[in-house]
């Protein structure tokens, strides 16, 4: 029987699954420890700020330094926000992805080079805002934001774009393919 | 595959775990569902990488359209005009982004669902469709940052609502009603 006559879905390789599933549980630890260590995250990152006075522009005046430590302080709660909300979408964007690719591509190195792009690229990305809340204290907020732009967010988020357009693309031919004359 | 053992004979009322195929909904429905989730990230990353040239951009079709957005020769009241619209557009952005990536995960697993488990090819021709144009929703984020700018807040708010956001919402929530019913009323 042909898939025309009974489309069915065709699962991904295991190890694509288990990525998508640790994407996912890594974003429900995430939220979870931001719920439950919002202190000792705040209290790592201010001190983190305060050893680096130059980085962040403190003047040693309270009422100016505390307003730049506030800024600073609510970008690094986005930065792990972003990667709680990114890594749990991504890991099903992974899964519902990588389950088109594996069942409509017919040719395998295709299918094996779009499924690797969104798999990296869907796990990746997320890492980004850990990365640059993480980096925040050391570099400033600028500087850590460029480092993860050209480190996480640039190479993995191309390669999840790239891979889902070529994806679509392919979906696309198929459905002309199957078309009958 | 069971969970019997294989030295025991399997008794009647032992659980049985059986593994079938699953059908897939039609392509177009899952092209639908990639187009959604692919705009939802290039959006996200647009978003990112060209916000200074969107915020010209938004800037210079409100000035562009003076009389929609009301502007009136002061500057410090102009300027907050002009800051508010940018905001809106953005804004209109950044729902697109989020709904584009949400709306397409939901269309795909919603659609899955149906292919799956409503038996009725007419039932699950009619949730396709219901679902599909659902689908659509996050579009009307895009029409409503392009309009804000064109027609004024009050004006694009109001056509975005009217003729995307509202028809298509309900699309979406009238499918995934109907899937509901069609799961609850399904017999084993």
């Amino acid at each position: 029987m042909t898939d025309a006559e009974s489309p069915t879905w065709r699962i991904p390789p295991r190890w694509v699954l288990l990525v998508a599933v640790l994407s996912i549980v890594a974003a429900e630890v995430g939220g979870g420890s931001m719920a439950r260590f919002k202190v000792e995250l705040t209290r790592w990152a201010r001190d983190g700020m305060l050893a680096h006075p130059k980085v962040h522009g403190l003047v040693g005046v309270r009422d100016v330094d505390e307003r730049i430590l506030d800024e600073a302080l609510v970008k690094f709660d986005a930065g792990l926000r972003l990667f709680h909300m990114h890594a749990e979408g991504m890991g099903l964007v992974i899964i519902a992805t990588s389950m088109v690719a594996a069942t409509v591509i017919r040719s395998v190195t295709t299918r094996r080079a779009i499924i690797a792009l969104l798999t990296a690229g869907g796990a990746g990305y997320p890492v980004g805002y850990l990365v640059w809340s993480v980096l925040i204290p050391s570099y400033g907020l600028e500087r850590a934001k460029t480092i993860a732009e050209w480190l996480v967010w640039v190479p993995f988020g191309t390669a999840t774009i790239v891979a889902l357009w070529c994806l679509a693309g392919l979906v696309a031919w198929s459905m002309l393919e199957r078309r009958p004359a | 595959m069971t969970n019997a053992g294989p030295h025991r004979p399997r008794r009647d009322h032992e659980f049985v775990i059986m593994s079938a195929t699953v059908r897939r909904p039609p392509l177009a429905v899952v092209l639908v569902a990639l187009v959604m989730l692919a705009l939802g990230e290039t959006a996200g990353a647009a978003m990112s990488r060209l916000k200074p040239e969107i915020q010209r951009y938004a800037a210079a079709r409100v000035a562009a359209n003076p009389a929609a957005h009301g502007v009136s020769g002061s500057a410090e009241y102009d300027d907050e005009v002009r800051d508010r619209a940018i905001f809106t557009a953005e804004a209109g952005l950044s729902f697109f982004h989020l709904h584009g990536e949400g709306v397409g995960l939901v269309l795909f697993f919603s659609t899955a669902l149906v292919a799956a488990v409503v038996p009725s090819r007419r039932a699950r021709t009619v949730l396709y469709m219901l679902l599909t144009l659902g689908g659509l929703f996050p579009l009307g984020y895009l029409v409503y940052g392009a309009a804000v700018l064109e027609l004024g807040r009050d004006a694009g708010t109001e056509l975005a609502e009217r003729w995307l956001l509202t028809p298509l919402g309900i699309s979406a929530i009238a499918g995934l009603v109907g899937l509901w019913l069609a799961a609850a009323r399904r017999r084993p």
